[in-house]
């Protein structure tokens, strides 16, 4: 009995698997990234999309793996995350005329007037610095694993560079 | 003279540079001093005053807590046991005779971290831990002006009451990653993003970036 000759060479099981359980993955991701208030954090959440995408990329290959996460996106996501870290600091500030520290961020004075200390200091904690660490670690660790995964023979596409 | 062609990315990359350089300037001017008694990590929090009369810095300095003190703490809740009918029990060390040790502190001294910037009793509690069995520093009991205030410090248990109130953040362990470690997160976090820059520098082999 030969093998049934398929173009990707991979299981019917673990694809429908993975393509069952990628968007879960994801989704509980964004829930600890984003969860500071309970049991979440930045790097957890970023390690689990991470993941998802790897699991992915593992089981689909490199060129689909791509268009899930594009490489322009991939680079936008890896600054952005630290842009959005520090540009709470910036906010901090440049809103309270330079007299604030980083860790003094009831001085985002324009917001917390309106809304309150504790829902612009949660807001700038929770999402801004959090959702920056979450989205940095997961695009670097993803850009990595593109970097240095072997790619099949047949994938490298004639080679000779 | 004429300019060489400069692509807008490389402007926006030059801009970028220039404020993350003046915000990490920032961050080094507004980091406190190591030992600065104000700072979020050594800040110690004031419990009460009482005169001090008959006898009191005598009875500290033969490494007795006299009872007013021992009264005032325990009145605030610090005991080991149920401060009510049917409460659960508290685990704060108790000031039982031959628990504690009783130091008396120079003013100026470098002592764990931190400069005493009034001089004072530091009240060590052994409290009988397995791996870490050391006289940890608990209480300090200050002589300003014919009064002795006494005070509580120590980082663990001064996050656990204080977080909310200070941060509005009802999760200790974030308040103490992004806020009052704020700089430290940053740090880590330029970690992974130079790491991730460094592979892909040395390890791409082909394709754009």
């Amino acid at each position: 009995m030969t093998p049934e000759r398929r173009e990707n060479k991979r299981d019917v099981i673990i694809e429908v698997t993975t393509n069952l359980m990628f968007p879960l993955i994801l989704l509980f991701g964004l829930y600890v990234m984003i969860g500071t208030g309970g049991t979440g954090g930045g790097f957890q959440g970023g390690t689990i999309l991470a993941a998802g995408f790897i699991l992915y990329i593992t089981v689909f290959g490199h060129e689909k793996g791509r268009e899930k996460m594009p490489e322009s996106i991939n680079a936008l996501f890896k600054s952005l995350g630290l842009f959005l870290y520090n540009g709470a600091g910036w906010i901090c500030i440049l809103f309270s005329m330079a007299t604030a520290q980083w860790l003094n961020m009831p001085a985002f004075w324009p917001v917390s007037d309106f809304v309150g200390v504790p829902v612009s200091r949660s807001f700038l904690v929770g999402y801004m610095i959090s959702v920056g660490i979450g989205l940095t670690v997961m695009a670097s660790f993803v850009s990595q694993y593109f970097d240095l995964a072997w790619k099949e023979e047949d994938e490298m596409g004639g080679g000779g560079e | 003279m004429n300019l060489p062609a400069v692509k807008s990315l490389t402007w926006m990359g030059f801009v970028t540079a220039v404020l993350l350089t003046a915000i990490s300037l920032y961050a080094v001017e507004d980091i406190p001093a190591f030992g600065d008694e104000n700072s979020a990590v050594n800040k110690y929090i004031k419990l009460f005053s009482i005169d001090a009369d008959a006898g009191l810095a005598e009875s500290l300095n033969a490494g007795i807590v006299p009872e007013e003190i021992k009264t005032g703490i325990y009145d605030l809740g610090f005991i080991k046991g149920p401060t009510c009918e049917g409460c659960q029990n508290e685990n704060y060390p108790t000031l039982e005779e031959g628990s504690y040790e009783v130091e008396y502190i120079e003013k100026g001294t470098w002592l764990g971290g931190r400069i005493y910037t009034k001089a004072g009793w530091d009240v060590l509690i052994e409290e009988g831990e397995i791996f870490y069995n050391e006289p940890q520093q608990y209480y300090f009991i200050s002589d300003d002006s014919g009064e002795l205030s006494v005070y509580r410090y120590n980082w663990p248990v001064r996050v656990t009451e204080r977080t909310e109130e200070e941060t509005f953040i009802i999760n200790a362990v974030t308040s103490g990653l992004a806020d009052y470690r704020g700089y430290d997160t940053m740090g880590e976090e330029t970690v992974i993003l130079t790491g991730a820059i460094g592979v892909i520098l040395l390890m791409r082999r082909r394709g754009r970036l």
